[in-house]
């Protein structure tokens, strides 16, 4: 099964060049038949990626343990679902299922266009393959799932076929992390697309809104994909890693963030371009940027450049990865200064209060919130090419900046929407922001009279409330002129009238997920900590909660032994839970991990870890976290995929009676 | 209003918000920063290495792990150079910290003036351990 991945790899790499070739010479020439070939190629790389993918798949179920792959990330014991998703928990197969994702939105690409955009689909399958070139490449040459496991026996490398592996690294067995990367990735390779098309419209100058209209559902699509990719990865780091967080502006986490910030940067300024012809180089620049910034998350992720907990793989897949993006920056910026006169504004900007210049400085906020990180990331390697030292900026620095930039994007969530295009008079802005600006101010005084006194959480909730009865008041006020027009109650046309726009009312419930989101990370500044040491049948209180320690005890299964401490945990005399923190040990790996124990409710988190015991081993140590707010971080995030979906779906239509005859001639037609 | 008075509006507006960035930035990095070093680096850094938040690397030396309660101590070693750590951090400590593990530790404090490192958080790298050495070892077979 190895030789036939082997085998089928090395037919790929051939293949993907000779499908860039013909897509480039059918873009060239208007050859039909170029065409053809060009998309008869993407079916056929489709079609041997994903049998390179099953095989390999074959080879973990099988427990192959000559492959090295299969070597390093599973064993025997180790239950069958996770063999299966051990594809992408280790470097090789995570990059071979890379190829797989942009292979099949090539294909899906492909067949969706298959009787349009005749002009723009040889250069958009130049673009999609040429990237899986590159990939394909990675895959057979420096990172190959199909190799064989070879030891240093006496000085020479001797394939060994292994009894058992070495395991799935433990802390990827976990729910989150099976469905993360998965999810993060389609986000990523979603950037792939857009990307195509506007290489596409600039190398066939067909500049105007089409491709921005062709790639609006995938860059939307993938921005949510990025969006639920980058949220569970905060959740799995939560319930996983056992320090009590969610984010940590750790290297790996800031690579999936970086393209979300230019992506949404750009669902956001591309309104702009469909309505008014405006900011043509900059949208342009943003799906360029994201792309990269995309390309870059896989690079730092797989490359270990920027040491990191997680960036587990340092291989030699660096210098490629380098050369690649430095290919495609050089290529894009030269196509956008061939096409810079095509690409001039048709219009300008009027007032610094209207709805372009909320959308501007959204963009701004978005684009410095981008370079802010991508600086903090990479300063470590910045400061050793100009100094020779190695300097390094943590979560205080990040916090810094990126606090106050997303107090300023969270205002504009509320403002912007609300702005008139062109010019917004100030008795219009009266009337929009007035009630909500007053009552704002009482709830500030409010929260500052009952005691909270932290700067940055008084803006935000203050913010938050603002912003959030801004939108409530659109939808009620929408539904209430429908509700009169129509004879409908106020339900029903609140609902009607999110379906008949979807993309308008799907992006207010995206802006109300983003300010729940927003006060479940506020929250984080009420966070409070203690350590507690106790045996079996000991108590003690922490945050209003009273803990009993049942027992101390362990337990022992094929994959791993368990050191666990049983808890029951009491509010106001009553029982409200049942906790198990614990150790586990695995046998596989010989890594222990902590399992986290958590009781969750929409004011707050008790989160419990074990961290050791005392000497003689009777007492358990435990740290405990109370954690407000956290939860709302997840509810808001089932709310943003809700509005995701509502603005991916197409508007409805209510349908006008029309006279007789021509129903009946309608019905025929569809007889017929 | 005038075309140009306009831009000027812009360009202020524009500015206000990217100096207000930048000045974040600054002052930022006055609260947050550290030397990342390995444990040979840290000693040719000569007294100043006691001047600043420093993160240094080195490998986990097995059998020196003493924990007691919470109390952490243990050393690092990098080109054979040692280091005594003593951790004085609340986060919990990583599951990977034990005597048996070999693992790639990261801690991050200050060298305080008798030589031991007064770390405040310990990230310990040992997943990478094994992927490392496992592709390390191969190659092709075709």
């Amino acid at each position: 099964m190895s030789e036939f991945g082997h085998i089928l790899l090395t037919f790929l790499f051939p293949l993907t060049l000779f499908t860039a070739v013909t897509a480039f010479l059918a873009g060239r020439n208007h050859r039909e038949s170029m065409y053809q070939a060009a998309r008869n190629g993407t079916y056929a790389i489709w079609i041997v990626t994903t049998l390179a993918i099953l095989a390999l798949e074959a080879l973990m179920l099988q427990g192959d343990f000559s492959n090295a792959f299969v070597y390093g990330n599973t064993n025997r014991a180790l239950p069958g679902f996770y063999k299966i998703v051990a594809l992408w928990a280790g470097h090789d197969g995570s990059l071979l299922f890379w190829t797989w994702i942009i292979t099949s939105f090539s294909a899906l690409v492909v067949y969706q266009n298959r009787n349009k955009n005749r002009e723009l689909m040889p250069y958009v399958i130049l673009t999609m393959i040429g990237t899986t070139v590159f990939f394909t490449a990675l895959n057979l040459f420096i990172a190959n799932p199909f190799d064989t496991w070879m030891q240093n026996i006496n000085g020479v490398m001797t394939p060994v076929a292994a009894a058992d592996g070495r395991g799935l690294n433990p802390l990827l067995q976990h729910p989150a992390m099976i469905i993360h990367p998965p999810i993060l990735y389609i986000g990523y390779v979603g950037t792939v697309v857009p990307f195509a098309f506007a290489i596409a419209a600039l190398l066939t100058g067909r500049l105007g809104s089409s491709w921005i209209k062709i790639t609006r559902r995938w860059a939307l699509v993938s921005w949510g994909f990025l969006s639920v990719g980058i949220l569970l990865g905060g959740k799995w780091a939560y319930v996983e890693l056992g320090w009590g967080g969610y984010w940590a502006w750790d290297p790996v986490e800031n690579a999936s963030l970086l393209p979300w910030l230019t992506s949404t940067a750009y669902v956001h300024s591309v309104m702009i371009q469909e309505r008014k012809g405006m900011l043509k180089v900059w949208n342009m620049s943003l799906v360029i940027g994201t792309y990269l910034l995309a390309i870059f998350g896989t690079f730092l992720t797989r490359s270990g450049i920027v040491s990191s907990v997680h960036a587990f793989a340092e291989s030699g897949i660096g210098p490629a990865f380098a050369a690649f993006i430095v290919f495609a920056i050089i290529t894009s910026i030269g196509l956008i200064f061939w096409r810079r006169k095509e690409l001039s504004s048709e219009e300008h900007f009027e007032s610094l209060v209207s709805r372009e210049s909320g959308f501007m400085f959204n963009n701004l906020l978005f684009v410095l919130a981008t370079i802010a990180v991508l600086w903090g990331t990479l300063f470590p390697v910045i400061s050793e090419a100009f100094t020779g030292e190695q300097i390094t900026v943590g979560p205080p620095w990040f916090n810094t900046i990126m606090i106050p930039i997303g107090l300023a994007l969270l205002l504009l969530t509320g403002v912007g929407p609300l702005l008139a295009w062109r010019r917004t008079s100030i008795e219009s802005l009266r009337k929009s922001f007035g009630y909500p600006f007053i009552a704002s101010v009482v709830v500030l005084l409010g929260m500052f009279f009952f005691g909270i006194r932290d700067g940055w959480a008084l803006g935000s909730f203050t913010i938050s409330f603002f912003v959030l009865w801004i939108i409530v008041a659109e939808f009620l006020q929408g539904a209430r002129i429908r509700s009169k027009n129509a004879q409908e109650n106020i339900l029903t046309a609140m609902a009607m009238l999110t379906m008949k726009n979807t993309r308008r009312y799907g992006g207010y419930i995206i802006h109300i997920a983003v300010v729940v989101i927003f006060m479940g990370f506020t929250g984080a500044a009420f966070n409070t900590e203690t350590r507690q040491e106790v045996a079996t049948g000991g108590s003690f209180n922490f945050a209003g909660y009273t803990f009993m320690c049942i027992e101390k005890g362990h337990s022992t299964n094929d994959n791993f032994r368990t050191d666990f401490v049983d808890l029951q945990l009491f509010k106001d005399g009553r029982k409200v839970d049942d906790l198990r923190p614990a150790k586990r040990m695995y046998f596989a790996s010989k890594q222990p991990t902590t399992e986290v124990a958590i009781y969750s409710t929409l004011r707050e988190d008790i989160y419990v870890v074990t961290v050791g015991e005392s000497e003689d081993g009777k007492m358990a140590i435990l740290q405990i976290y109370r954690n407000p707010l956290v939860m709302w971080v997840w509810l808001g995030s089932l709310i943003l995929i809700v509005g995701t979906i509502l603005v991916l779906i197409p508007n409805y239509r209510e349908k006008k009676r029309k006279p007789a005859a021509q129903q009946t001639h309608a019905r025929h037609e569809v007889h017929a | 209003m005038s075309g140009k008075n306009k831009k000027i509006k812009f360009i202020v507006g524009i500015g206000i918000i990217i100096t207000a960035v930048v000045a974040l930035a600054l002052s930022g990095f006055k609260k947050d920063y550290a030397y990342f070093k390995t444990v040979t680096e840290v000693y040719t850094m000569g007294s100043r290495a006691y001047d600043h938040p420093l993160k240094v690397k080195g490998d986990l030396v097995k059998g020196t792990v003493v924990k007691k309660g919470s109390e952490l101590n243990f050393q690092i070693i990098e080109s054979g150079q040692t280091m005594d750590v003593h951790y004085i951090g609340t986060d919990p400590i990583p599951d990977t910290f034990n005597n048996d593990m070999e693992a790639e530790v990261v801690v991050s404090g200050r060298l305080a003036a008798d030589n031991v490192f007064k770390a405040e958080r310990i990230q310990a790298k040992c997943a990478s351990k094994y992927e490392a050495d496992y592709s390390g070892n191969t190659q092709a077979s075709l």
